[in-house]
């Protein structure tokens, strides 16, 4: 029978563009998948501006993910860091149409890759550092050191601290990533078992109603997964990016 | 159909609760001639609007009985917690490791990482575990996100 589980997250080379630094950049299927969502977004949002007084469905929906966004950014972070909504709109986007492109048959998931979540989080956690020494100057590194406590528990505080801001963009990329794996290849998994026991024929055929049944109970999930996902990033970027804002705690 | 009430529901979820007003009230709120507009007929577009929303929620929410807020999130909140002990421990190895390479002293540096890591897995988790207790982690319940996974 065909595929391995892991297949599907094989990358393919389709042109090789040009060289950095003896690295060959290419276009590949994620790139092409990349674009493809991103194109989506674009499409999405052209077909839901229509700047209505009274909004169609269409329109309500540009105008809901607008709202969604805004509020979040608003609540967890403040009025203040409106400035960041676009990207955190961008983030949450992409994310969601990846995620959602990548639930379609013959599709490539792009956020299965480590590479595409680490630049995201890595990007993001820059974002936040370079934000928060912009806008406090180099009081921004008291969030490693929280006020007002004894002097000798700096010396346990400050490298905890330091670790638990490193680890930040490590979850935040391990989790979105894993996330679309384990749900991939779980996927898959129930789906060449359904067609390994219609393949056998006779009573056992009869087995794969099972799994069927639980890959349609997967891709459900699924599909809550990579909505989840995108939020989860999205609102846990928020939650950074009151580290620019917020020195004191 | 549901597919629009539903999104009716979540509009008016988003601006907050919905002001059901009578006709009179109604005429109050948008005959006002601060908009310029000196004659309003009594039946404008947006009362119109405005009536088959109050009608939709009110048809909604008798049909859809509240969640009190069971988020279906556990398997997000496990994700969360144990991908941040296992990724503080790692970083923690990671820089120690570092310092070691720096500075060549061998297994020292490593295992002081390996124990704040250890150190920052365990806050972390606390810190986490925390937030989500006071409502949580600012995870809003049920109401932003299920529009992106409503039934239809």
């Amino acid at each position: 029978m065909a595929s391995g589980p892991m297949e599907q997250f094989q990358i393919d080379r389709q042109v090789d563009l040009f060289e950095i630094a003896g690295q060959t950049v290419s276009w590949t299927n994620s790139a092409f998948w990349m674009v493809a969502s991103v194109l989506a977004i674009i499409a999405f949002f052209v077909l839901t501006m229509r700047g209505k007084l009274i909004p169609g469905r269409m329109q309500s929906l540009g105008e809901l993910s607008y709202e969604f966004i805004a509020d979040m950014v608003r609540d967890t972070v403040g009025p203040e860091a409106m400035r960041f909504m676009p990207f955190v709109f961008a983030l949450f986007f992409f994310i969601l149409f990846a995620n959602l492109i990548g639930m379609n048959p013959y599709a490539f998931t792009t956020t299965s890759h480590l590479a595409v979540t680490a630049a995201m989080a890595i990007f993001t956690i820059l974002i936040v550092m370079v934000a928060g020494i912009w806008k406090n100057g180099f009081k921004w590194f008291k969030i490693f050191a929280p006020a007002g406590l004894p002097l000798p528990m700096y010396a346990i505080i400050i490298p905890i601290e330091i670790i638990s801001f490193l680890s930040r963009p490590v979850t935040l990329a391990v989790r979105l990533f894993a996330n679309m794996v384990a749900g991939h290849v779980m996927l898959k998994l129930f789906a060449i078992f359904a067609a390994y026991l219609i393949a056998k024929g006779g009573v056992t055929a009869l087995g794969a109603i099972l799994p069927i049944a639980g890959t349609i109970a997967i891709v459900a999930l699924e599909f809550l997964v990579a909505a989840l996902q995108a939020f989860v990033f999205a609102i846990l970027t928020c939650v950074y990016l009151n580290d620019v804002y917020h020195v004191e705690h | 159909m549901t597919c629009r009430t539903s999104l009716i529901r979540f509009r008016a979820l988003s601006r907050g609760p919905i002001r059901v007003l009578s006709l009179k009230q109604k005429r109050l709120v948008f005959m006002p001639k601060q908009n310029g507009q000196s004659d309003i007929s009594p039946q404008t577009d947006l009362d119109a609007f405005e009536e088959k929303l109050a009608a939709a929620t009110a048809r909604r929410q008798a049909k859809v009985k509240k969640d009190d807020g069971d988020d279906n999130s556990l398997l997000g909140m496990a994700w969360r917690l144990s991908t941040e002990l296992l990724v503080s421990v790692m970083v923690g190895m990671l820089l120690g490791w570092g310092i070691d390479k720096l500075f060549g002293i061998a297994p020292i540096g490593l295992l002081i990482g390996l124990g704040f890591g250890i150190a920052t897995g365990f806050v972390t988790v606390f810190r986490t575990a925390n937030a989500m207790d006071a409502k949580t982690a600012h995870i809003p319940k049920g109401e932003a996100l299920p529009e992106l996974d409503d039934e239809d």
